[in-house]
């Protein structure tokens, strides 16, 4: 088969598109600035910081060339204040992500013929993981769309990068399952037409309840029909999870 | 009058990004979207191109560099053929997610051809004919003439079966575009679309503004 796998992304594939995101690093051995398939990277001269993308800064920091800076909204106190938005005051949605730029206002609309646009792009809007989200001038007080699996790595990668690796541990646990708690309760919302609005939540949160929210989703969608089905007596209705 | 200003603060205080770095936007998008859609979306030709393009040049760049066993060459060697790996790892499974949905609905799509590449026209041709072939030899020369159609849409149900076009899609809106239309279980709403929503719709409803490049899929 050419991919056996259903429609949206896996875990995996949702830490690989993380792995595109911009982190800090601070070099310990100079390295010249490389022409990547993906843009130039910044030389590398110790000891000032540099902005890399997260697959670069990862295989420096294993090979000992690095140290990865961690991004403000992943330290103990940043957590803190972000769980304890979560649990006392926004019960029902996530918090905030981090504000997206202003949306690119030049126009030139050049004759395009496919939507992804043509050598003189300007005007493609820019989405994570390209938001540099997760280097030192990210905002501390908001989840990026990749925060659970960039820590993930980060704390396996680098747990000597952090100030207090136990806490952020236990902070990230905690904000997991706050915020599975709150998808797990919106699915009592979930509509055939769907339509809710979800801002804040994660990639990963995503990826992990894509099967069950679409499924639902797309069982309601059978609701209407089974209730004339019912109206005949005919006994399927009960099967789906629509209880009117 | 302040959105103004800090319209044009932003464009000059932001540096522009290279192109490379907007088609890696630009493809990882083409990947997610292609991945998450039940549809088959446009093929983007002048994308894939100067994506291809680039590669070539960096295996010839990665070949002559594996010429000389310097060793900081060799670390940057490392680097280039990582980075070289992921690449081709989009653009591959990219193009598995198109043809799995070509080979799922491939009557569909033979009656589609704008939305294929040229070469993956090509792949639906000889697929078809291979397995008209196939079928024809194992059992369906044997039917009565009339039933020996595979594209049969007489009879009120079609045999060509068609992608699922109403199911659930998470996406995220880019561009502020006013009002999508829906249809819940009894009555048909209206919601609005602002920069930075993240929301579960159906692909019939969001179809149109994925291809114009003012929504993405998640």
């Amino acid at each position: 088969m050419a991919l056996p796998l259903p429609p949206g992304l896996t875990p995996s594939e949702m830490a690989f598109l993380c792995e595109m995101e911009l982190v800090t690093v601070i070099p310990r051995q100079r390295l010249e600035g490389l022409e990547l398939l993906g843009g130039p990277t910044q030389p590398l001269n110790p000891p000032f910081p540099a902005p890399l993308p997260l697959w670069l800064a990862l295989l420096l920091k294993r090979q000992r060339r690095a140290n990865i800076r961690t991004p403000p909204w992943l330290r103990p106190d940043s957590l803190a204040a972000i769980l304890e938005f979560e649990t006392d005051t926004a019960k029902e949605a996530f918090s905030p992500p981090p504000n997206l730029p202003p949306p690119t206002t030049t126009s030139l609309h050049v004759d395009q013929t496919t939507a992804y646009l043509p050598a003189t792009a300007t005007t493609l809007e820019l989405s994570p993981p390209f938001l540099q989200n997760s280097t030192t001038s990210a905002p501390p007080d908001a989840l990026p769309y990749h925060w659970l699996e960039l820590s993930q790595l980060l704390l396996a990668a680098a747990p000597d990068d952090f100030e207090d690796p136990d806490s952020v541990r236990r902070l990230l646990r905690d904000l997991r399952e706050v915020r599975m708690a709150k998808l797990r309760k919106g699915i009592e919302v979930l509509d055939a037409g769907a339509g809710i609005k979800m801002n804040g939540v994660g990639g990963m949160e995503i990826a992990e309840s894509r099967a069950f929210i679409g499924g639902v989703v797309d069982g309601l969608r059978y609701v209407p029909s089974m209730r004339s089905m019912e109206l005949w007596g005919g006994g399927g209705g009960g099967s789906l999870c629509g209880t009117e | 009058m302040d959105d103004d200003i800090a319209d044009i603060l932003a464009s000059v205080s932001a540096p522009a990004l290279p192109v490379r770095t907007l088609d890696l936007q630009a493809l990882t998008r083409a990947w997610v979207n292609e991945r998450t859609a039940p549809e088959l979306l446009p093929y983007p030709t002048d994308l894939v191109d100067r994506v291809m393009e680039r590669i070539g040049k960096q295996i010839s760049t990665i070949e002559a560099m594996s010429g000389t066993m310097d060793p900081q060459a060799n670390f940057t060697l490392v680097i280039l053929q990582t980075e070289l790996e992921r690449f081709k790892f989009l653009v591959r499974s990219f193009l598995r997610a198109r043809i799995a949905k070509i080979d799922t609905y491939a009557l569909h799509y033979a009656t589609l051809p704008s939305q294929l590449s040229p070469l993956e026209r090509q792949y639906l041709q000889s697929h078809q004919s291979l397995i008209s072939i196939h079928y024809s030899t194992s059992f369906l020369s044997t039917f009565p003439t009339s039933l020996q159609k595979l594209d049969d849409t007489a009879g009120g149900i079609s045999m060509v079966d068609k992608p699922d076009e109403d199911a659930a899609v998470f996406c995220r809106v880019l561009k502020d575009t006013g009002n999508v239309e829906i249809q819940g279980i009894s009555e048909v709403a209206e919601i609005e679309m602002k920069r930075g929503d993240v929301r579960v719709l159906r692909w019939s409803a969001v179809k149109e503004a994925v291809e114009r490049g003012d929504v993405e899929l998640i």
